[in-house]
């Protein structure tokens, strides 16, 4: 039996990923941590799990893993704290909200010895795979360009406080992408462009909520992608990932949670899409058992995570520049 | 009034369809291609003239419509105006914004009513979505994306082809959505785009330019001749207190036709409406001529039009964003 962790309820995934673990056979949801009292003992009530209330005890129990789902700037000091108890470790999207938090995070895993993956749950979608399959089938020739959205509703809460989040829309919607791309392509991002606002929910937050950044990758594909908090409180899902990908051969559209029913009810009064399609948490949180298990890193790993924050980063960097700006790779 | 067309392509055919709905008669038309001058004056009982100068400068003609490949615009547009002609031209007005300017200067001098045809302004959905914006149903517009494009412009030895004359998606078919954004949100202070131009991926084109307006409002505008088939044009405008949507292929008609000899037909979406935005610009145009009512598209407009995407290829050459 694999025995489980969840620290922290902050970020909402964290509810759909404890119903994950409990729909795997040879994983166990042994305890939460969470430093909100009242949210951690609520969610152990609901995954009929033990709610420990102090830190060192929680990583002192025999737990095999845990999954962060933190505020972004939380993810370092629980990561290294979990690393250096032992833990194998799943941290939630972005890695960091820095490149030198990422790779003090990643250097501190290796250390340790344990395992360290990012969650981009997006790598197991039964529609990317199939896309994948395409474009590495070669049947859509050379990769010219790629147009790409990621956008949502603002989540509210803490994402809009960047002491916590360490920046707003393009913080939190830029890395799924820029993951999958590089993950689906075999190939790094070169250069990015970005401009940003935040008129979606002016006078309201401080952080960005819209973002449109323009990337080079490896071999000169242009890439557009959109990274957005733009979906209204009236919009039928929380958002969307969307691709297009223009080859020399052919074409791709991928709209990736496009797997819906449309629901018109007069309890919601606003129309509402019904997914239907397979759940990527639990291939995400199965990956995470399995590499307990046999002793390796999960699928995305840190240095995953790590190249995704550093396209971010350097999109920040070329808002406040005004220019495209080259995206520098750490080493680690 | 008596129109004489110039080309007699796609839009020089449509544009003596137009103007005859106006109740205009089009008295001379001219092409190199005389297959195609001659059929367009047999349909509208006009007079093929092999030289485009010999239209220009007869008496009889009022209008000059203009629908050549774009860099001859710029010579039809030149005699035009000394011949005192109406002149109706089409999108992008000329290929360069120096000669946009000459022209410019030329038809203030000599006060001639030079109309330029950025159709987008005509289109019923892009005027739905302009009432929507004002009516304020979606609150303060924050962010735009557009989409138009298909299948690379078809015909072997096509002009379009040659991105030097055409300049590819981002000058040819961009132009009218970048338009649209200003005559919506105003000036346009920054552009960045990524096409295929230096690729060398001809016919093939594809082109993702982000705008940034005067007043903050953020675009992303994507233009493709990399599709093997179909024609789609998809607009989506977020304002801080909801979000509408655009998309051509929801239609109110399908038609898919069994064909004896083929395996299948395609599906040709249509949505039809009584006025085309062709026949409406015309009688923008018209009206303009008769009533002295300034229409929604200016010269100026043009020029600026012309300007935008010229910056847009300019920053797609040195891969640095483009101020206006
Ligand atoms: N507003 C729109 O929706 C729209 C759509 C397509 C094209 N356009 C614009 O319209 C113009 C024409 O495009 P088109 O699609 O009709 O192209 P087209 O190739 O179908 O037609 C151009 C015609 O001009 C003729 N021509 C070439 N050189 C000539 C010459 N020296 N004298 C006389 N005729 C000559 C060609 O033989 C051809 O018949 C272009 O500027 C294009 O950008 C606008």
């Amino acid at each position: 039996m694999v025995k489980l962790g969840i620290m922290s309820f902050a970020h909402l995934h964290a509810y759909s990923y404890a119903h994950c673990v409990n729909l795997i056979p040879e994983a166990e949801l042994t305890a939460i941590w969470d430093d909100d009292k009242e949210r951690g003992k609520e969610a152990s009530k609901q995954y009929q799990t033990n709610f420990v209330e102090d830190l060192d005890k929680f990583l002192s129990l025999p737990i095999d893993g845990v999954i962060i789902t933190s505020e972004n700037v939380n993810h370092k000091p629980m990561a290294i704290k979990s690393a250096e108890a032992g833990k194998w470790i799943l941290c939630e999207k972005p890695l960091a909200t820095t490149i030198e938090d990422a790779m003090l995070m990643i250097n501190t895993c290796k250390k340790a010895g344990v395992g360290l993956g990012v969650a981009f749950p997006c790598r197991f979608l039964t529609p990317i795979l199939k896309a994948k399959e395409y474009i590495r089938s070669g049947k859509l020739g050379t990769i010219l360009s790629i147009s790409c959205t990621n956008n949502g509703s603002y989540p509210g809460g803490w994402f809009g406080d960047v002491k916590l989040s360490g920046g707003g829309a393009v913080m939190d919607h830029t890395v799924h992408v820029a993951d999958l791309l590089r993950w689906m392509l075999d190939k790094e991002f070169d250069s990015v462009y970005c401009e940003l606002g935040n008129q979606m929910h002016k006078g309201i937050l401080e952080t960005d909520d819209m973002g449109c950044l323009q990337l080079e990758m490896e071999g000169g594909i242009q890439v557009s992608h959109i990274a957005s908090w733009n979906r209204p409180k009236s919009f039928p899902t929380w958002g969307d990932v969307t691709m297009e990908f223009i080859g020399t051969k052919g074409v791709l559209y991928l709209d990736a949670f496009n797997q819906k029913l449309n629901i018109y009810s007069d309890f919601a009064m606003k129309t509402e899409w019904g997914f239907w399609g397979d759940n990527p948490d639990l291939g995400l949180i199965q990956d995470f058992v399995n590499s307990i298990q046999e002793k390796r890193d999960p699928m995305s790993k840190g240095i995953d995570g790590l190249r995704s924050v550093e396209v971010t980063v350097f999109a920040y960097e070329s808002y406040k520049a005004g220019k495209k700006v080259k995206i520098k790779k750490s080493k680690c | 009034m008596n129109v004489g067309i110039l080309g007699c392509g796609t839009m020089g055919r449509l544009h003596a369809e137009m103007a005859e709905k106006c109740g205009l008669k089009v008295v001379q038309c001219s092409d190199v291609n005389s297959q195609s001058g001659k059929d367009l004056a047999k349909n509208f009982k006009a007079k093929f003239v092999k030289n485009w100068e010999d239209v220009v400068a007869n008496k009889e003609v009022d209008i000059v419509a203009i629908a050549t490949p774009t860099p001859l615009h710029f010579p039809m547009l030149d005699m035009a105006i000394k011949k005192g002609k109406y002149i109706f031209c089409e999108k992008p007005l000329c290929r360069t914004v120096e000669e946009c300017k000459k022209v410019i200067q030329k038809a203030e001098k000599a006060k001639i009513k030079l109309f330029v045809g950025h159709v987008v302004r005509y289109f019923h959905e892009f005027e739905a979505i302009h009432e929507q914006i004002k009516s304020g149903k979606i609150g303060e517009v924050g962010f735009i994306k557009m989409y138009r494009g298909g299948m690379p412009p078809q015909g072997k030895n096509s002009w379009f082809r040659d991105f030097s004359k055409s300049g590819g998606v981002t000058f040819d078919c961009m132009i009218h959505d970048i338009d649209w954004l200003r005559y919506i949100f105003g000036e346009v202070k920054t552009v960045y785009c990524q096409n295929l131009i230096e690729k060398n991926c001809a016919p093939l084109d594809y082109s993702q330019v982000t705008v940034r307006m005067k007043n903050g409002v953020l675009a992303l505008v994507i233009g493709t001749w990399a599709h093997p088939s179909g024609f789609r044009v998809k607009v989506e405008v977020c304002g801080s207190d909801g979000l509408m949507y655009y998309d051509n292929m929801e239609t109110p008609l399908e038609v898919q036709l069994r064909e004896q000899s083929k395996v299948s037909g395609t599906i040709v979406p249509e949505s039809p409406v009584i006025k085309s935005p062709y026949q409406k610009e015309w009688e923008d145009f018209i009206s303009w001529i008769k009533d002295g009512k300034e229409p929604r598209v200016s010269m100026y407009d043009a020029l600026k039009a012309v300007e935008i995407v010229s910056a847009c290829l300019r920053s797609a050459k040195i891969k640095q964003p483009v101020n206006l």
